[in-house]
């Protein structure tokens, strides 16, 4: 027998309260993995941006629109080798009314250059390059909406109202995570000829433009470069590299972020304060056998240690299950959920496995800071005092 | 004879001689313990005279409050005279920080409690070892020293039960042994029979003589208990923190 098993060795005293406790720290960090997790898939898009793509928007807000003929423009940009407009079309299938996914109107050739990361069958890149009703949509949101290539579909617009008609011309997948595949993508062109037709002042404009360029490390250079060439312009841009051009997306959720951010902490502080309080009743229970340790010649540090022992051992044997469970309740049941469902905005959700260290070094870190003042009071103890209680 | 030359001296017939030394083990000198109720102070000793030699079996008595738990206290090392002089196995307690008289205590004494403060996690032949494991001593002798003092008080049978698992004279038995394990000059006893009944507290009893009688201990034992007073060589009592 060693010194340091007489802790570890309490933690089985009161099973019942320890398994308790136990369960409550493995639902504290299991909590904390499933926040961390979102919060790392949700800013994902920004960790996996191309580093060799510049967007470019309008430079007072995202949602005002850039004259057409600023993409031709773009790509005669020293540095920018190709440059693709976009613009959000914004719709719904109304057999699924409560499916949110992204619709985007793009130009076809443009966009699969740009965007090289978009796989997709020579045949149905072909087809989506025939068809002007064609759409490409991406294997996750296939799936969800139980669509394949050749599905008629017909979309409600919610910022161009009507029913729009369109073919599924190709499902795509994405060789790096810099792109969402749960995205509806189809043609500018069948956008602008009904905007033509019905709201001609709104005509020839697009959302945003994004250029591959030729050197990631003048990202910022060329960003520069871009916004000088419209500066006299009536309508002025705002460049930046994808990655900033993600952020200044999530900048718009970062109260969000910044609320779950708060949430994980104070969930493990909760956790740190049950255990604390678990720790603080066995010593209080136990001093009567702390003062005859102390009596037989064990130091006030001995004591601190057997207390902080126990502490440790049940922030691991927590920290163990909670990171167990997380899993396959987040990477398999919550995870899955959101890529199916809500994969706009959650395109990817696995546990980062930095997070799984962290979670797990926190329950031990804060199993001893929960031990930190029992371990002190059983330090403190008086001998004959603890001797008295009891006896 | 230390414990752990008793399993050597169990294994031959003759009895082992009883340490004779009549050298004082402890010397109290105008010993006074005061203690503050609030900022009201309450003399709990009063300058006591004592002296005890190596190899007697003493018990106090006398009524609550008299102080004995307390002059045990001191001459255990667990608290410190308020004034006087008191030397406890060539230790003078009064002049020592309570980091040397852990060290000291752990060294030169055992203790037999009236509740019998088992770790209940532990076996007892773990519960035994508990002082060794402040020693330098390997893993291996430890474990040999304090089967050894299980076998002394009986229970080698039960070495590897929890407290949980042993009746009340057994587990006293088994503090009995933990107070013996380390080899110490004196052991205190606090009413150590004081939750057992009369045929445990014989057995308590008994085994404490024989400690005296064969292994040479000094025994100090408080009591209430007039039959167990009886089996020590001397009976001292104390009244208003005063010999009498």
């Amino acid at each position: 027998m060693r010194l340091s098993a007489i802790g570890v060795r309490n933690v089985l005293r009161n099973r019942f309260r320890t398994v308790l406790t136990a369960l409550g720290v493995a639902v504290a960090i299991l909590a904390f993995v499933m926040l961390r997790t979102i919060l790392s898939a949700w800013t994902a898009a920004v960790d996996h941006a191309a580093k060799d793509r510049v967007g470019t928007r309008h430079k007072v807000s995202m949602i005002l629109p850039l004259p057409g003929r600023y993409v031709a423009e773009v790509e005669q940009i020293p540095g920018v080798e190709k440059a693709a407009p976009a613009s959000w079309f914004g719709a719904k299938d109304p057999k699924h009314e409560q499916e949110f996914f992204a619709t985007i109107a793009v130009e076809a050739d443009s966009f699969l250059s740009v965007y090289d990361e978009v796989k997709v069958a020579p045949d149905a890149r072909e087809a989506w390059m025939q068809n002007r009703r064609g759409a490409l949509v991406g294997d996750v949101l296939a799936k969800k909406l139980g669509w394949k290539v050749g599905d008629r579909v017909t979309l409600q617009g919610t910022i161009y109202p009507g029913d729009w008609e369109f073919e599924i011309s190709g499902i795509y997948t994405a060789t790096r995570r810099s792109i969402d595949r749960s995205t509806f993508w189809f043609h500018y062109d069948y956008l602008n000829e009904w905007l033509k037709d019905r709201t001609p002042a709104q005509a020839d404009q697009v959302g945003w433009i994004v250029s591959r360029i030729d050197d990631p490390s003048q990202a910022a250079a060329i960003s520069k470069r871009i916004d000088q060439h419209f500066d006299s312009r009536d309508v002025q841009t705002l460049s930046m590299s994808e990655r900033a051009l993600n952020t200044s997306f999530l900048g718009m959720i970062s109260a969000i972020l910044s609320a779950l951010d708060i949430v994980s902490v104070v969930i493990l502080l909760i956790m740190t304060l049950i255990l604390g309080n678990t720790i603080a009743m066995g010593v209080r229970e136990r001093t009567n056998e702390y003062g005859v340790l102390r009596a037989i010649g064990f130091l006030p540090k001995h004591l601190a240690l057997f207390v902080l022992g126990e502490s440790i051992a049940i922030g691991a044997i927590g920290g163990l299950l909670g990171v167990l469970a997380a899993y396959p309740l987040i990477e398999q049941g919550l995870g899955r959920f959101l890529e199916e469902n809500m994969g706009g905005f959650f395109p990817y959700v696995r546990i980062p496995p930095t997070t799984i260290g962290v979670a797990f070094g926190l329950a031990l870190l804060l199993g001893a800071l929960a031990a930190g003042f029992p371990a002190y009071r059983a330090s403190k103890l008086d001998i004959v005092d603890s001797l008295r209680k009891v006896g | 004879m230390s414990t752990a030359e008793a399993q050597s001296a169990e294994a031959s017939s003759a009895p082992p001689p009883a340490t004779a030394t009549k050298q004082p083990l402890i010397e109290c000198d105008k010993v006074s313990k005061t203690y503050y109720r609030g900022k009201e102070p309450v003399q709990v000793l009063k300058e006591l005279d004592l002296t005890i030699e190596t190899g007697a079996f003493e018990a106090l008595m006398g009524p609550s409050g008299s102080g004995k738990s307390t002059l045990l206290n001191l001459i255990a090392g667990l608290d410190k005279p308020s004034s006087g002089t008191l030397r406890v196995a060539d230790a003078d307690l009064g002049s020592m920080s309570e980091g040397q008289r852990a060290h000291w205590r752990a060294q030169n004494i055992g203790f037999v409690f009236q509740t019998y403060n088992l770790m209940p996690v532990l076996s007892a032949v773990e519960n035994v070892e508990l002082p060794l494991l402040l020693t330098k001593l390997p893993s291996a002798e430890r474990r040999k020293r304090a089967q050894t003092a299980l076998r002394v008080v009986g229970l080698e049978e039960r070495m590897n039960h929890l407290p949980r698992e042993l009746s009340g004279g057994q587990e006293q038995r088994v503090t009995i042994a933990r107070a013996i394990v380390t080899d110490p000059r004196l052991i205190v006893a606090d009413e150590p029979t004081g939750d057992l009944d009369r045929e445990n507290a014989d057995e308590i009893l008994n085994l404490l003589v024989k400690l005296n009688e064969e292994f040479g201990k000094t025994i100090i034992m408080v009591t209430h208990d007039p039959a167990a007073a009886e089996r020590a060589s001397r009976v001292r009592r104390l009244d208003k923190g005063a010999l009498i």
